[in-house]
């Protein structure tokens, strides 16, 4: 469960170009469900997963998972909760470090760490075992640098990374959208595998309305650092691209393009 | 013919010398190479370590304790400026380089303080060179035996820390700082680890030179910064950096060769006033190289490194 209580942050506060990214955003995501986060470019949907994940910390407001107050945790303290994969592929593996040794690193996600070896057999079967679901082959090469993968492998290999230990709370944002259509295709099927599979409680950030009304039991939008719209239930199972898209006041290429 | 006899046999002759000298030294270049390679922060400390290692080395034998004991307060004193460094970097957003020079210019004013003077000759006082059966105290032979074992145990230990769970942390932190504390790794914890281990073997380094020279000089730093990049940059250059078994191993290969090809520099009548600018120079051929090579293909990325 997570919960956002009038989030407020402000960026460059007092001076001209003043941005008002969170405007006292609340939202409520029950366990379990699995949210398609909408909303135009600017609209503060980056800065509300940074908010949740600690990348980002509030002027004012509160955020709670499973009922916890996190509002001023740093990052490295809400790992053991929150699991996140990036819209740049780069940005979510150690780049210069195995496959294996990332894994490791996932699986090792917010739990004390200690002076035993890292990489053991009986880890590095597991990790073979799971990558083998991707069907890209990366379970042979665990001993590949990370950034010797393109891009499509890192982004699959960052989403094993980020469901492997079934996080309380899963932050996708835009994480396909660097992809080619049809590597997109398979991460974005390998995102629903798993969030299905566990029943993660999820936040997925697109610009993609095809994904926004096949996925997910509800959608979000916002708009100027608020929510604007919830469908939830029987009104997200009939909800269509020209419904969405007449919800947004400016209707940008981008998303005519990615619809 | 016969000069060029002279210079060799000039050098052959420094080669236990160098040798003794090189082991030593390679655990400064072991103390740049880890920030460096390991945290993605580049690190001046070292230059200031070395001495701290060797002034509070010095003072310790000075009062009476045994040389072991005088190594371990100096990899303390060590590690504390290296966690300083970082924690400026860190608390500060100073860029490291900056805060690695400002550590280093202070470090210069603490080291005199802590000596009281300028430099402290501890000759006579036992050293740890000493105990090495069937060498007699203050050769070559046992300096090479003693830095020698101390070196190899570093490295296998070193092996064996980055590769357990903390150590694999630890590297995270330098690949993507990012995605390390998206993990729960403690920037802070690692950084501040990271670099006081680092300036803990600067400052070994500084200490063994004392034991072995027989006095301290807060001179001594000068220099060893450039000396320990190019050693460094010899290192990889042999043994590679692919592997973190080959990364670890490039501080002790390079320091070996480096300090053989300074002394066959200095033998074929090099004048040592210009050993400086033979450095620098090379150093900055090494790391041009990279670009040099790919001039016709695309500008590579640049190297990112903290800020
Ligand atoms: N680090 C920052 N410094 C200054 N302003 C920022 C920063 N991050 C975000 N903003 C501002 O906050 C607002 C919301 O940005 P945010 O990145 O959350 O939008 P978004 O919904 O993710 O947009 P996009 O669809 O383009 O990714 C924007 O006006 C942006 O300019
Ligand atoms: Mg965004």
């Amino acid at each position: 469960m997570l919960e956002i209580r009038s989030a407020r942050k402000v960026f460059y506060r007092g001076q001209p170009d003043e941005k008002i990214a969170l405007n006292d955003l609340s939202l409520t995501l029950p366990t379990g469900n699995f949210a398609i986060v909408i909303g135009s470019n600017g609209a503060g949907k980056s800065s509300m997963l940074n908010a949740i994940s600690g990348a980002l910390m509030l002027d004012s407001g509160k955020i709670l998972i499973n009922g916890d107050d996190v509002t001023s945790m740093p990052v490295h303290k809400r790992a053991s909760r929150v699991a996140r994969v990036f819209q740049d592929p780069m940005k979510g593996t150690a780049a210069s470090m195995t496959v294996a040794e990332n894994m490791l690193l996932a699986e090792l996600r917010g739990k004390k760490l200690g002076f035993s070896r890292g990489l053991n057999a009986k880890r590095l079967a597991s990790y073979r075992e799971r990558l083998s679901a991707l069907n890209l082959g990366l379970e042979n090469r665990l001993e590949t640098r990370v950034e010797l993968l393109s891009g499509g492998q890192r982004q699959s290999l960052s989403l094993i990374m980020a469901t492997c230990d079934q996080p309380d709370l899963l932050l996708l944002d835009e994480h396909t959208a660097a992809l080619d259509p049809r590597t997109a295709d398979i991460v974005m099927q390998a995102t629903v595998r798993a969030v299905e599979a566990f029943n993660l409680t999820t936040l997925m950030v697109t610009h993609n309305m095809q994904h926004a009304v096949d996925f997910g039991h509800s959608v979000v939008m916002l708009d100027a650092g608020r929510t604007r719209l919830e469908i939830i239930g029987a009104e997200k199972a009939e909800v269509t691209i020209p419904k969405l898209i007449g919800h947004f006041g400016l209707k940008t290429d981008r998303m005519l393009l990615a619809s | 013919m016969d000069t060029v006899y002279t210079v060799i046999s000039n050098f052959i002759a420094l080669v236990p010398v160098t040798l003794a000298q090189s082991l030593i030294l390679s655990f400064i270049v072991l103390g740049i190479m880890l920030p460096f390679r390991m945290l993605n922060f580049p690190d001046l400390t070292s230059e200031g370590a070395f001495p701290l290692g060797g002034c509070v080395c010095a003072l310790s034998l000075a009062g009476g304790a045994p040389g072991w004991l005088a190594i371990l307060a100096a990899m303390a004193a060590g590690f504390l400026a290296g966690s300083c460094t970082a924690f400026v970097h860190l608390r500060f957003r100073i860029h490291t380089l900056l805060a690695g020079i400002l550590m280093m210019t202070m470090l210069y004013s603490i080291n005199l303080r802590l000596m009281g003077k300028s430099n402290l000759s501890v000759y006579g006082t036992p050293t740890i060179f000493d105990g090495v059966p069937f060498a007699e105290p203050g050769f070559p032979v046992s300096k090479i035996v003693v830095a020698g074992l101390l070196g190899l145990a570093v490295y296998c230990l070193l092996n064996l820390y980055f590769r357990t769970e903390r150590g694999t942390a630890m590297r995270a932190v330098g690949s993507n700082p990012d995605m390390a504390e998206a993990q729960g790794i403690s920037i802070w914890a690692a950084t501040i680890g990271g670099v006081g281990l680092a300036g803990a073997f600067s400052a070994t380094s500084g200490a063994l030179m004392v034991q072995s020279q027989g006095f301290a000089d807060v001179n001594m730093g000068i220099g060893t910064l450039i000396n320990g990049l190019a050693a460094l940059m010899i290192g990889e250059a042999i043994v590679g950096k692919q592997t973190l078994r080959r990364q670890l191993a490039a501080p002790f290969v390079g320091a070996i060769v480096y300090y053989q090809l300074v002394s066959l520099c200095l033998a074929a009548g090099m004048p040592p006033t210009d050993l400086k600018l033979a450095t620098g120079l090379f150093v900055l051929a090494m790391l041009a190289l990279p670009t040099l090579k790919r001039a016709r293909g695309p500008m590579p990325a640049r190297e990112t490194i903290r800020e």
